[in-house]
């Protein structure tokens, strides 16, 4: 199994190069969008990638220590993260002389090498906080191969009368033959491992949380007590919001039925406030490693990646989505299916709705909640997906009929498989 | 539970005026100010109001961006607390994609409401019992208007013979009831918090809907009482005037139904290797398309054929978990399943669900418009155009009516599936290239696919409006 990781890359953006780089971005963007680039699906193991302008403008709240204009540039890979960097400075070298020409401390033009581009990508390279993968050991390969082989068996199936065979257990027989007999589904015969739940790590987390309960009841005490109760209410709403930021982020989104979002907070000046914060990446790790590995994070059916990074020496954080759907449902799903995750862990950051406990306001403050999530986004230059057509549960679906075609199945676990279709 | 103050509340939203025999929308623009803001003043008494005693005509009004800023309400601080989706109007390059407003459907082809028509201020709805008493009832007010309000165009609508759309469904069986209107619910998740519906009031998340608020004062901001979410003047500590307090936001979309195009359509699916179409067969595949056959009755509770009018025709106390997980009976993909989707919204479990749905609820108002034909498999041919006035009441019309239409019915992923848009409301004209729309009917074994989907709905003209209270009219008149 393959496994997928994040990569998140931060460089200083030449003072004087900053529209030229935003000019540069928006022409990839375009071409993106109108289908006419062609270069991003030569990077075999690239699923989602993102550059991404930072500036003062980005930040909604007063940063905590001063920002300058950054690039962002992030993405999630199969494998090994040396053959990655590789790829990307080898397949996309224009790109990255171009846009990393416009950056600080990019090998000099004339003097650019595989290795130097690549060290340079390793030194601006910042740490992750906590990742989610929605179809955890999918390569980028493996994904494409079994949408063929899902395609393929769907004809199949819609173009045979069926009239002879009435089991669903001869039907699975069929079309297992059909795929036998076609060399380029040699591959499908081999398993793909399946990472499951691991719920020996889990019982052990669950007992260190046992044992620290006095703790976290302490500690949300003192939270309420000496923080939650002076946060200041939060009276944004969604109309209230600068029309030209949100028109930069809509001008973006809904153009493929997958979509991006990046957002950037400033974790709250207090030392618990920013340990609260690490705790909750800590619990969020142990979750999305352990258990949120069938496709959904914190019970959202619709996030392929996502990934929070704590930057700027812990003060500010990233978080990074790729999603199914559109803004106000993905917003909508954290308040429905994981309100408390959210405020679990925004609470940290400034100016996030008013929280009780950590449990009650926050993200629940729908109205408020919204206002916030939308202010502190920020829009995306550049964004790749290489199969924009697969929803996560395509993806996941896709899986298990490419396993449980060579299974020996009976007639009610074949209707399950007919049944994905 | 706040009480809903009823005589605030423009009655078009609690009721449905099924009695009154002719719905005329006039779309109207803002001449002269003064004048019209003399008119609106006027006529606030006249509005039909939810404790209204309702006779022989109604009268409501609904108000554009455009309008609130051609009568004079036009600072920018007070419009800018109305929602995005209503200040910006149905018609952005955002708003194109998200409701699929593409190809024929295009809002620059539009006959009211796009980029090429006269701008829209108002709507004055007027009903009467009969045409002539409606059209009596609009002559007398214009007599009040003409000098400040000229009419651009006029959509004349009647309640759906039978309760069928033009298709031949029945229609408008699953409503939401807003708590505390007085009105029993039929269904068993149908009660509905007011602030999905009215602003001023609690929604289903328990907080108050982003509201309008006067943070200029203009005009007599007495007549107005204070927000109830506590919104306030930095500056001075005193609470912000509510302009939204009972009132609500309208949508209507004119939707042309291609009657003919559809049963051919259908038809075609149900033909036999001869050629020979079984109409009994392309009724039961209409029925799959839409969740309830054409005399209302839910295919969860009667999957195998219609029971006839009359029998569970206006049935909405089913769910889905129980009888129909598979969709083997009601699709995942029709009509009716997608847009309330019950107790089975997503993956959730279904008292999660349940609680899901209520938040993307609308308060539907559909009017038909040209002959009154309601279509089968053996009579699909009206004469003329026909259609109908689609129109709903939501306090959010993003996490609403612009929800249902992209989340549930334009996208092709909706739950498992992979390209199976709306059929009814969501099939793209001229897809993308490589682009597949399918219909999938879950069967015991092999499902059964009807490909290459076609639209047969267009959309034909479009506007978000605003429904003030009674009181924010009358202080509309005095700004």
């Amino acid at each position: 199994m393959i496994k997928q990781h994040p990569l998140t890359i931060l460089s200083p953006v030449k003072k004087d190069k900053a529209e030229t780089l935003d000019k540069r971005l928006n022409i990839i963007r375009e071409n993106l969008q109108q289908g006419t680039e062609t270069e991003f699906k030569k990077v075999s193991t690239l699923h989602y990638g993102r550059w991404v302008i930072l500036n003062r403008e980005s930040f909604r709240d007063e940063p905590s220590v001063p920002v300058g204009t950054r690039l962002i540039f992030s993405t999630n890979f199969d494998g090994d993260k040396d053959n990655h960097l590789t790829e990307l400075v080898t397949q996309l070298t224009r790109y990255f002389d171009d846009i990393y020409d416009c950056c600080e401390g990019y090998p000099e033009e004339g003097a650019r090498t595989i290795e130097n581009r690549k060290n340079y990508l390793k030194k601006y390279s910042i740490k992750t906080s906590a990742f989610f993968n929605g179809a955890p050991g999918r390569s980028v390969q493996q994904i494409h191969q079994e949408k063929r082989l899902r395609d393929h068996i769907w004809n199949y199936i819609s173009n045979n009368k069926w009239n002879g065979k009435t089991t669903a257990v001869e039907i699975h027989k069929a079309i297992r033959n059909e795929i036998d007999s076609k060399s380029e589904f040699e591959w499908a015969k081999q398993k793909a491992g399946v990472q499951g739940i691991k719920w020996l790590n889990i019982t052990g987390y669950g007992l260190l949380l046992l044992v620290a309960i006095p703790l976290i009841i302490v500690g949300a005490l003192y939270l309420f007590l000496f923080h939650e109760l002076w946060n200041k209410k939060q009276t944004l709403t969604l109309s209230q919001l600068d029309d030209k930021k949100v028109n930069k982020l809509k001008e973006v989104e809904d153009l493929f039925p997958q979509n991006q979002f990046t957002q950037v907070a400033v974790l709250k000046p207090s030392f618990i406030r920013r340990l609260n914060f690490q705790i909750w990446m800590l619990r969020t790790r142990v979750l999305a490693n352990n258990v949120f590995v069938h496709g959904k994070l914190l019970n959202i059916p619709t996030i392929h990646f996502a990934r929070w990074v704590l930057f700027d020496n812990n003060r500010h954080v990233l978080f990074f989505s790729n999603f199914d759907g559109n803004w106000q449902q993905y917003l909508g799903d954290f308040i429905d299916q994981s309100g408390w995750g959210l405020t679990g862990i925004f609470s940290n950051t400034v100016n996030f709705p008013k929280t009780k406990f950590m449990i009650t306001g926050g993200a629940y403050d729908e109205e408020h909640f919204l206002a916030w999530s939308r202010s502190t986004q920020v829009p995306t230059q550049v964004w790749y997906c290489p199969y924009p057509d697969l929803s996560i549960k395509n993806i996941n679906n896709n899986t298990k009929i490419r396993n449980e075609l060579y299974m020996d199945l009976n007639e009610e676990q074949a209707k399950i498989f007919l049944k994905r279709f | 539970m706040a009480l809903l103050e009823l005589s605030e509340i423009q009655a078009y939203l609690i009721k449905d005026y099924k009695e009154m025999g002719s719905s005329k929308y006039y779309l109207m623009q803002v001449k002269d100010a003064t004048a019209a803001k003399r008119f609106i003043a006027s006529v606030a008494d006249n509005i039909t109001h939810a404790n209204a005693q309702i006779n022989e005509t109604c009268l409501n009004i609904g108000i554009t961006s455009s309008g609130l800023i051609a009568l004079g309400y036009n600072h920018e601080d007070n419009m800018h607390t109305f929602s995005r989706e209503f200040r910006e109007g149905m018609v952005s390059p955002h708003r194109q994609r998200l409701l699929g407003d593409f190809d024929s459907s295009d809002p620059s082809k539009w006959q009211w409401g796009g980029p090429a028509n006269e701008r829209v201020d108002l709507i004055l709805m007027v009903f009467g019992k009969n045409d002539a008493i409606a059209e009596n009832y609009f002559q007398h007010l214009k007599e009040k208007f003409e000098a400040g309000i000229s009419v651009v165009h006029i959509l004349d609508g009647k309640p759906l013979p039978n309760d069928r759309e033009h298709f031949g469904f029945r229609d408008g069986i699953s409503q939401p009831v807003i708590k505390g209107s007085g009105i029993n619910a039929a269904g068993n998740n149908d009660d509905v918090n007011p602030g999905e519906f009215v602003l001023g009031y609690k929604n289903e998340y328990d907080v108050y809907p982003d509201a309008p608020l006067l943070k200029v004062p203009q005009g007599k901001p007495e007549l107005l009482s204070d927000n109830p979410g506590g919104y306030e003047d930095n500056a001075t500590g005193k609470a912000f005037k509510d302009i939204g307090r009972n009132g609500t936001y309208f949508v209507l979309r004119q939707l042309e139904q291609n009657v003919n195009g559809y049963w051919s359509f259908i038809k075609k699916q149900a033909m036999d290797e001869h050629g020979n179409t079984n109409n009994e067969e392309a009724t039961k595949i209409a029925a799959k398309l839409m969740g309830r056959w054409p005399s209302g009755a839910p295919l969860v509770n009667h999957p195998d054929k219609d029971p006839g009018p009359g029998i569970d025709s206006d049935d909405n106390n089913f769910s889905y978990i129980k009888k129909d997980k598979d969709g083997e009976k009601c699709p995942f993909g029709s009509h009716i399943r997608r847009t309330n989707p019950r107790d089975h919204f997503e993956e959730s479990p279904p008292g999660v669900s349940l609680k899901l749905t209520r938040r993307h609820r609308i308060m539907r108002r559909v009017r038909s418009y040209g002959e009154d034909f309601i279509g089968s498999a053996e009579n699909h041919k009206p004469n003329g155009e026909v259609g109908l006035l689609f129109g709903c009441f939501n306090a959010n019309i993003s996490k609403q009516f612009e929800f249902i239409q992209y989340t549930w019915a334009n996208s092709p992923k909706f739950k498992k599936l992979y390209d199976d848009p709306d059929p009814i409301i969501g099939v793209r004209e001229c897809p993308a290239a490589g682009v597949k729309q399918n219909f999938t009917i879950p069967q015991k074994t092999v499902n059964k696919v009807i490909p290459n989907l076609q639209s047969f709905v267009t959309v034909k003209g479009g506007a978000y409006f605003f429904f003030p209270s009674v009181t924010a009219l009358k202080f509309l008149g005095t700004i």
